[in-house]
């Protein structure tokens, strides 16, 4: 990894939106085949930085360079065959199908007008089954279920086959089961040479899979390093002004409780760390959420909220 | 196979699609492929037996097939090696029949192929390829000219053309003022449906005024607002086709780049696209279409908006597809509306853009009520 140069290296990169400052000053360097979270509050310009890398938004200020090579520089169909992008969502797709969406992947690379070459096909079809979603390549993506269509958008940026791939909140619509298996994708393609930066907001999640996180709040980076050491209690009270309980599971992995809100949001002012905030509210007097069965003349019962028992038979 | 119609190839070819369909290893490029040579091969044939009727029947009545057919390339000879004798038949389906067919065809493809255009860029499945106004500038102008009784200098001794000349410069001149409002307003696909939208009503606005003052003209004026083929010439009928099927040809050849764009900007843009430019492209392109369409025949509804949208539903998302099938399918509509339009109440002529949405309508709700449960995601 060392003798290598860095696959991506920011250096001074700043982003302006009409006066706002989105990105002020990141320099961030990652070798290859890591995996890479970029952890902040919304608003703290993860997104910005990801689509100044892959030169949707050009910078304001600073360099980026992508394998060695200065992007801005570059033409963007050249871009996009060392960088590719996962979007947060696929957004209207129209009635494509699962493998017309993961094909689009090899735009770059076609270089005739109308049909993809076989090799194309060939690398999109394997693509679909690595992702388990090859049985799905004819259904139109908008009728998959969240957690098939975020793997076919992830397939989609694969088919690239990118030095760097940039993912943007990949598990925001999905169960846990299906949150594991994205990042467990994700892991997967780091491991085999690819960079990965994920930008999401489960820290416990990212945590556990990136081997570095980055650590974001209004544009500057706060904290980068391995997520064991960096994201501590104290971090997350200052970019979050949350108070969490960060602590380390029987098997050595850290996870993140949030516990309280420091920012008063009834009165709207900061709370002091010793002020009880939520806590003082008054608290209704309700002893049991359940109430207890009333007797129905057909002899069953009738609960007023939930079906404990039901759950039991 | 060596001795199969077409008709019978046509189906073993959809057949043999179906079991390759169960073949997990089927190449799925080589599918759309034989698909795509399927829509080519049927239309080419649909187009050649509606091309056939619709120089045989006419408010004139019957010719049988094969004088028509005999009458039609004698002409074509005779008019080719400069012979001006023509026999009364030759005459009528060579002078009247055919640049009326022509016509009918390009402009049925051309609408259809904007408005597939215009749904891809604008990502909006109500827009039609009079979205940017360019009817309402294009009817504007044509209504200024007959009611004002214009006459264009270097035109002075040719009045046909000045209808079809003022309602392609209306046409532009709308488009252009759509175009900049959107563009001012950051180019985005909501500004310009409102862009359209504003710049149409301001011009059909005028366009009443001015029909208002033409009084004396209102029948021509009728004929012009609900579009005709009835006054086509073969010099008309030129001007239409070349530049339609030209422009067609070059839209579809970006299909690829369309089947991007419709996945959203962030994502044509990463994956190498020059999005603006493409977009500005495509509008312009799309426009000069419509522009042209709309100054020789006026303004047909219906066609642009839904030949598309059948397509889609019918044929799936890919634009290399759609785009060859929404110009048969154009054609085809464009060519029964106006045999219709000229024979079911013979000798009085309907206006073709009825005779569309009463051909269309019933077709399209049917397929809306069979495939509109897995259409528009």
């Amino acid at each position: 990894m060392a003798d290598d140069a860095p696959v991506l290296r920011i250096s001074g990169l700043v982003k302006d939106f009409d006066g706002f400052r989105a990105l002020n000053g990141i320099d961030l360097e990652f070798g290859k085949g890591l995996m890479v979270g970029l952890i902040g509050p919304n608003g703290c310009g993860k997104s910005t930085m990801m689509k100044c890398i892959s030169r949707i938004h050009p910078q304001t200020e600073g360099t980026i360079e992508v394998d060695g090579k200065d992007i801005s520089a570059m033409k963007a169909s050249e871009v996009a065959k060392i960088v590719a992008n996962v979007p947060a969502e696929a957004g209207q797709t129209f009635g494509i199908s699962v493998m017309d969406m993961v094909m689009l992947g090899r735009y770059p690379f076609v270089d005739r007008i109308w049909w993809e070459n076989p090799e194309d096909e060939r690398i999109t079809r394997e693509a679909l089954r690595t992702f388990g979603i090859d049985h799905l390549r004819r259904k139109q993506v908008a009728l998959c279920s969240s957690g098939e269509r975020q793997r076919a958008l992830i397939a989609k940026a694969y088919v690239q086959e990118p030095k760097l791939m940039l993912v943007d909140e990949p598990t925001s619509h999905l169960d846990i089961k299906y949150k594991l298996q994205v990042m467990e994708y994700l892991q997967k393609m780091a491991r085999s040479d690819m960079t990965v930066v994920v930008a999401e907001h489960d820290i416990s999640l990212m945590a556990r899979y990136c081997d570095v996180c980055v650590i974001m709040k209004r544009g500057e980076v706060v904290a980068v390093g391995d997520p064991r050491t960096i994201i501590t209690e104290q971090l997350i009270k200052r970019v979050y002004e949350v108070e969490a309980r960060v602590g380390f599971d029987a098997d050595g992995e850290v996870y993140m409780l949030p516990k309280r809100c420091l920012e008063d949001c009834v009165r709207g002012h900061r709370l002091h760390p010793s002020d009880p905030g939520r806590d003082a509210l008054p608290v209704p007097a309700v002893s049991s959420p359940f109430s207890t069965p009333e007797h129905l003349p057909n002899g069953k019962k009738m609960y007023l909220l939930g079906q404990v028992e039901a759950l039991d038979e | 196979m060596s001795k199969t119609g077409l008709l019978s190839q046509l189906r073993r070819g959809y057949d043999g699609m179906r079991s390759d369909l169960e073949d997990p290893d089927v190449s799925e490029i080589g599918l759309k492929k034989r698909r795509f040579r399927l829509i080519v091969i049927f239309g080419l044939f649909m187009s050649v037996i509606a091309f056939l009727i619709s120089i045989s029947i006419s408010s004139g009545g019957v010719i049988p097939l094969s004088d028509s057919v005999g009458s039609l390339f004698s002409s074509i000879g005779k008019a080719l090696h400069g012979d001006g004798n023509l026999d009364t038949i030759e005459m009528y389906i060579f002078n009247a029949r055919l640049p009326r067919t022509i016509a009918a065809i390009a402009v049925g493809a051309g609408l259809a192929i904007a408005g597939c255009m215009y749904q891809a860029v604008i990502r909006n499945p109500l827009v039609d390829p009079y979205i940017t106004g360019v009817s309402s500038g294009a009817g504007c102008l044509a209504m200024a000219a007959t009611a004002l009784g214009f006459s264009i200098p270097f035109l002075m001794d040719n009045t046909l053309y000045v209808i079809p000349f003022m309602a392609i410069v209306g046409g532009v001149i709308a488009f252009a003022i759509t175009m900049t409002v959107a563009e001012g307003s950051g180019g985005s696909s909501v500004n310009y449906i409102l862009a359209g939208i504003i710049v149409g009503f301001a011009f059909s606005s005028i366009q009443t005024v001015f029909m208002s003052m033409g009084k004396d003209y209102l029948t021509d004026i009728m004929w012009w607002l609900y579009g005709s083929f009835s006054n086509i010439k073969w010099e008309d009928a030129w001007i239409v086709f070349i530049p339609v099927m030209g422009i067609s040809t070059i839209a579809m050849v970006w299909a690829r780049e369309f089947n991007l764009y419709s996945m959203g900007e962030d994502q044509a843009a990463q994956l190498g696209m020059d999005v603006k430019r493409f977009k500005r492209m495509t509008m312009i392109v799309a426009s000069v279409l419509t522009s042209l369409c709309v100054a020789f025949v006026g303004i047909i509804g219906f066609v642009g908006l839904v030949v598309p949208h059948a397509c889609r539903m019918a044929l799936g998302s890919d634009h290399r597809l759609i785009m060859p099938a929404s110009v048969v399918i154009g054609a085809m509509l464009m060519l029964f509306a106006d045999l219709m339009a000229r024979t079911v109440m013979s000798p009085t002529e309907l206006p073709v853009g009825a005779i569309t949405a009463m051909i269309g309508t019933p077709v399209f709700a049917y397929m809306l009520m069979k495939r509109g449960r897995s259409y528009g995601g």
